[in-house]
């Protein structure tokens, strides 16, 4: 069993930007808390999963993707429950001070929580982790060219939705 | 591309996660144990519950059937002595099966041939003195 200091440091250093990938795909807070809870349970019971792991961030990206995945087809059923939850988002990105910037950010999410979860996963892990397509392609198991071009379709939705703000927020 | 629109987006700091999920997330982690005997067998009978209920119940049925049933009538311990007449009877009558038998397998079986004539000092009297 891996020991509560090495599932404490591993916390410290990516929960932060695991927490922000699961709260982008799922938006939804309490699935988001599950699934990062699940992680971390996943790690202490099986600690023989980072063996060998040479990027920490990259495979707890990845395993939490997975688990996510799944928590959305299981909860296929509980779909209606989202769609009541929608009219009241999930806070994705912090509050802004400035109005202008404000509004520009819940747009911003709102336009994401468009977007289908593969191409949100692909975005998120472009903009936000900065990873390579080389990366994104490895952390969720799909060629490098679905990678891109996953990248590509989501952030010409994004740009299309967000023109009108976004020019004037320029 | 648009870099600038990407940087953009970029700039938008996503939220913190709450300090207060900390605390209990790394307790039910450092509870959580290496999965028991129970609970792998519990994970592996999870998905069809009543299926594997039934197989168990028709088992025990079984069980029960096997331990509470009669005991056979044993056939071929009998209660009566076997006489010396009953077991010449029968000797005799499994030599005349053998013969039987053995007519059966073999029957154009050549008689057996004439024994070849015996030396002179063996044949009897009678033949010499003829």
């Amino acid at each position: 069993m891996a020991s509560t200091r090495d599932i404490g440091r591993l916390y410290d250093d990516h929960a932060a930007a695991v927490f922000a990938f699961l709260a982008n795909l799922l938006r939804h807070e309490a699935d988001t808390r599950d699934v990062l809870q699940e992680l971390f349970v996943k790690l202490a019971r099986r600690p023989a999963l980072l063996d060998g792991v040479r990027e920490e961030r990259a495979f707890l990206l990845r395993l939490s993707h997975n688990l996510a995945i799944d928590l959305i087809r299981r909860s296929g059923s509980r779909d209606h429950r989202h769609e009541q939850l929608s009219a009241e988002p999930m806070p994705l990105f912090a509050p802004s001070a400035n109005p202008d910037e404000q509004i520009f950010r819940e747009k911003l999410a709102e336009a994401l929580g468009e977007l289908p979860p593969d191409q949100r996963a692909v975005v998120h892990l472009k903009l936000w982790e900065k990873l390579t397509f080389e990366a994104i392609a490895q952390t969720l198991e799909i060629p490098l060219n679905t990678a891109a071009s996953r990248y590509r379709y989501g952030l010409d939705k994004l740009r299309d939705r967000l023109r009108p703000i976004y020019d004037e927020f320029k | 591309m648009n870099p600038d629109f990407e940087k953009q987006l970029q700039r938008q700091p996503i939220r913190q996660i709450p300090r207060e999920w900390r605390a209990p997330i790394l307790d039910a982690a450092s509870r959580s144990e290496p999965p028991s005997l129970v609970a792998v067998v519990r994970e592996w009978l999870w998905p069809h519950p009543r299926a594997w209920a039934g197989l168990a119940a028709a088992w025990v049925v079984i069980f029960l059937l096997q331990f509470t049933a009669p005991e056979p009538p044993r056939v071929a311990r009998s209660s009566t002595p076997v006489t010396i007449q009953t077991m010449a009877t029968l000797r005799e009558q499994s030599l005349r099966m053998a013969q039987l038998l053995g007519q059966w397998d073999n029957p154009a079986a050549p008689a057996a041939a004439p024994a070849p004539p015996k030396p002179r000092s063996e044949r009897p009297r009678q033949q010499i003195a003829a």
